[in-house]
């Protein structure tokens, strides 16, 4: 246990002392985790409001005047052109409107997200509503007919999700996404100075000369990768919380705004579970992190370089995208037990579940009995690798 | 003490190792001579336990590598030209870590890096600098001082001299008849044979794996009329 602790102290002894890998692994999510989750959201609240606030040119084409009347009531200025599509393409006017025959055709730059032109459109949009409305009202009335005969009945739409789920937001998709992501980035740079970096520098042949058995220069090994990935994952979560907290003190009204506007975004949220749903998170993730830990050590080793290994990991995280865009979709299936045997999805959809308050005994035993089992043939797989002469003297 | 039975080491079907025997008694330092890929280095990580012998067998301190291979270590240290130590640790940091794994701690390590600093001629202020921001000569008594921190019965040496200035050769050579003096068994392999002319009680000449020659160092040097390198090339065109 003694040669176990020193193997690992010696590992993130030299992981200290390497500032540029402590910056990215433990400082950098703690900045970047709120920037992350709050930038995108105040950049388009702030956009947004002001396209509502200022008044822009729209390209106007046969449009009667009362129409004209209405757009200019919304904000936006109209301006007589002659080809409308181009003028919106080349950006002369956000938006143009073309009536023709009874019909009226909005032409807007609708392609990659979110664009001012689109807000221009929704303006434009609103502003023929309320003309439309007007007209209908006028013509009903005509006819001696109440506006209320447009509404025979009301709609009101309640959201049934569970408590937990209500309250996590947009955590409950972040959560898994992050705890994986970063389970796999902070052990990174450890895994690979550990095992790939002692080959290159040369330093493993004098530990492999050492009175210590493989297998607890292994476990050594693989509890500073542990040490780290935890410290990474709690840097991001608390970016993620903390640094939430203080950017939504810093920026109340801002992301009020947001949230309260025409076009309201969800932001952020908090996990709202009980001890044992907090316990069930941290003993997933502890799983998770042994098994990708265990693999990506068994590439460590196997690889002759720094290099070697970095190409060897970075496509795991390709792979762990595969569940987290499952995750995407889930809703849209019907959850089996036997989806929480399968390796990586099942923590994905545990995590999932228990931050939205769904997960079942069931399900989680199963992911965990599961997870635990590849972890174990992972290690197994490490220490084969680990005895291999062809491997360890691989340089 | 070391006793080589027959040892060999096979890779598919390249024979690095063909069936060597030789045997090294305390307070000696064996000369294993020989070209780059004579299958020195592969006999030396076969002695230390490094790697498996796919025939024969071999003691080290009257412990067998293959089946009692943790009491070897215990007993054994090495130290090869490319063998490097952690250079974000300081040198202190570097015997305290491999100190440990030989139940050495407290005032005993201080007394053994006391020690082991005396023997290699470090500064007691260079210990507490890392590893990277010593001198190529300096990094290298560091490896040693590793190798020898818990006192070995046995110690093996390969190309421990590869890239080291004039200062540090000398440092490392006297170190090695100072070793064998304390009554240890020291194997000392390399390819320049002015070394091994002055530090090598007796000398095995290897190539292609293939023990080709063994005597005393003044049998071997009297084979070549004074020079052990003539000596190496004569014993090859006599065994051709």
């Amino acid at each position: 246990m003694n040669e176990i602790l020193m193997i690992a102290r010696k590992e993130l002894l030299s992981v200290v002392r390497e500032r540029r890998v402590l910056f990215t692994t433990l400082i950098l999510p703690i900045l970047i985790m709120p920037l992350l989750m709050f930038g995108p959201i105040l950049l388009f609240g702030s956009a947004a409001r002001q396209t509502q606030e200022s008044v822009q040119k729209v390209g106007v084409v046969g449009v009667p005047a009362a129409v004209l009347e209405q757009l200019r009531k919304a904000r936006v200025e109209p301006v007589e052109i002659a080809k409308p599509q181009e003028a919106v393409q080349n950006r002369e006017v956000e938006a143009a409107l073309v009536f023709e025959k009874d019909k009226y055709t909005l032409y807007g730059r609708l392609s990659g997200g979110a664009t001012q032109s689109a807000l221009v459109v929704e303006k434009v949009q609103g502003a023929l509503r309320a003309y439309k409305d007007q007209l209908v009202a006028e013509r009903l009335r005509a006819r001696g007919i109440g506006t209320e005969v447009l509404e025979p009945f009301r709609l009101e739409t309640k959201d049934a999700s569970r408590e937990q789920e209500r309250a996590a937001g947009l955590f409950a998709f972040l959560i898994p996404y992050f705890l994986v992501l970063f389970i796999q980035m902070g052990g990174m740079p450890v895994a690979v100075d550990a095992t790939a970096g002692e080959k290159e520098k040369g330093t493993l042949e004098a530990l492999l000369a050492a009175p210590v058995p493989l297998i607890q220069i292994l476990l050594g090994k693989g509890l500073a990768v542990f040490v780290m990935s935890l410290l990474s994952t709690l840097a991001a979560l608390t970016g993620l919380l903390l640094g939430g907290a203080v950017f939504r003190n810093l920026f109340a009204a801002q992301l009020r705004a947001v949230q309260d506007g025409e076009n309201p975004a969800q932001l952020g949220g908090a996990l709202a579970l009980d001890p044992l749903g907090y316990l069930s998170m941290l003993l997933t993730g502890v799983l998770f992190a042994l098994l990708i830990i265990a693999i990506m050590i068994s590439l460590g080793l196997y690889a002759r370089s720094f290099k070697e290994a970095q190409s060897y990991m970075s496509p795991l995280m390709l792979v762990m995208i595969i569940p987290i865009l499952f995750l995407q979709f889930s809703d849209f299936l019907k959850l089996q037990d036997w989806y929480f045997t399968l390796p990586f999805i099942n923590v994905v959809l545990a995590l999932d579940a228990l931050v939205k308050g769904s997960a079942t005994a069931l399900q989680l035993v199963i992911t965990w009995l599961s997870t635990l089992l590849f972890a174990g043939m992972a290690l197994y797989l490490a220490y084969r690798n680990f005895q291999r002469e062809d491997v360890v003297f691989r340089n | 003490m070391i006793e080589v039975v027959r040892i060999e080491k096979a890779y598919r079907k390249f024979q690095a190792v063909r069936g060597i025997s030789f045997e090294v008694r305390p307070g000696e330092v064996y000369g294993l001579l020989g070209p780059n890929g004579a299958g020195k280095t592969t006999t030396l990580r076969m002695l230390a336990t490094l790697l498996r012998p796919t025939a024969g067998s071999a003691r080290v301190a009257g412990f067998d590598v293959v089946r009692q291979s943790l009491e070897v270590r215990r007993n054994l240290g090495i130290v090869n030209g490319g063998m490097k130590v952690y250079d974000k640790l300081t040198g202190y940091e570097v015997l305290d870590f491999f100190g440990s794994f030989y139940d050495l701690w407290g005032p005993r390590l201080k007394e053994r890096i006391g020690w082991v600093a005396d023997l290699l001629h470090i500064e007691q202020t260079v210990l507490n600098k890392q590893v990277k921001d010593m001198s190529t000569g300096m990094q290298q008594k560091i490896v040693i001082a590793r190798a020898i921190l818990h006192q070995p019965q046995v110690l093996l040496l390969d190309e421990a001299t590869a890239g080291l200035d004039v200062f540090a050769r000398r440092a490392l050579l006297d170190f090695v008849k100072q070793y064998a003096g304390l009554g240890k068994t020291l194997v000392y392999s390399t390819h320049v044979m002015s070394e091994a002319e002055e530090v090598c009680d007796r000398v095995g000449f290897i190539h292609q794996g293939l023990l080709v020659y063994e005597g005393r160092l003044q049998e071997a040097l009297a084979l070549g009329s004074g020079n052990l390198e003539r000596a190496f090339i004569r014993r090859l065109e006599g065994a051709a």
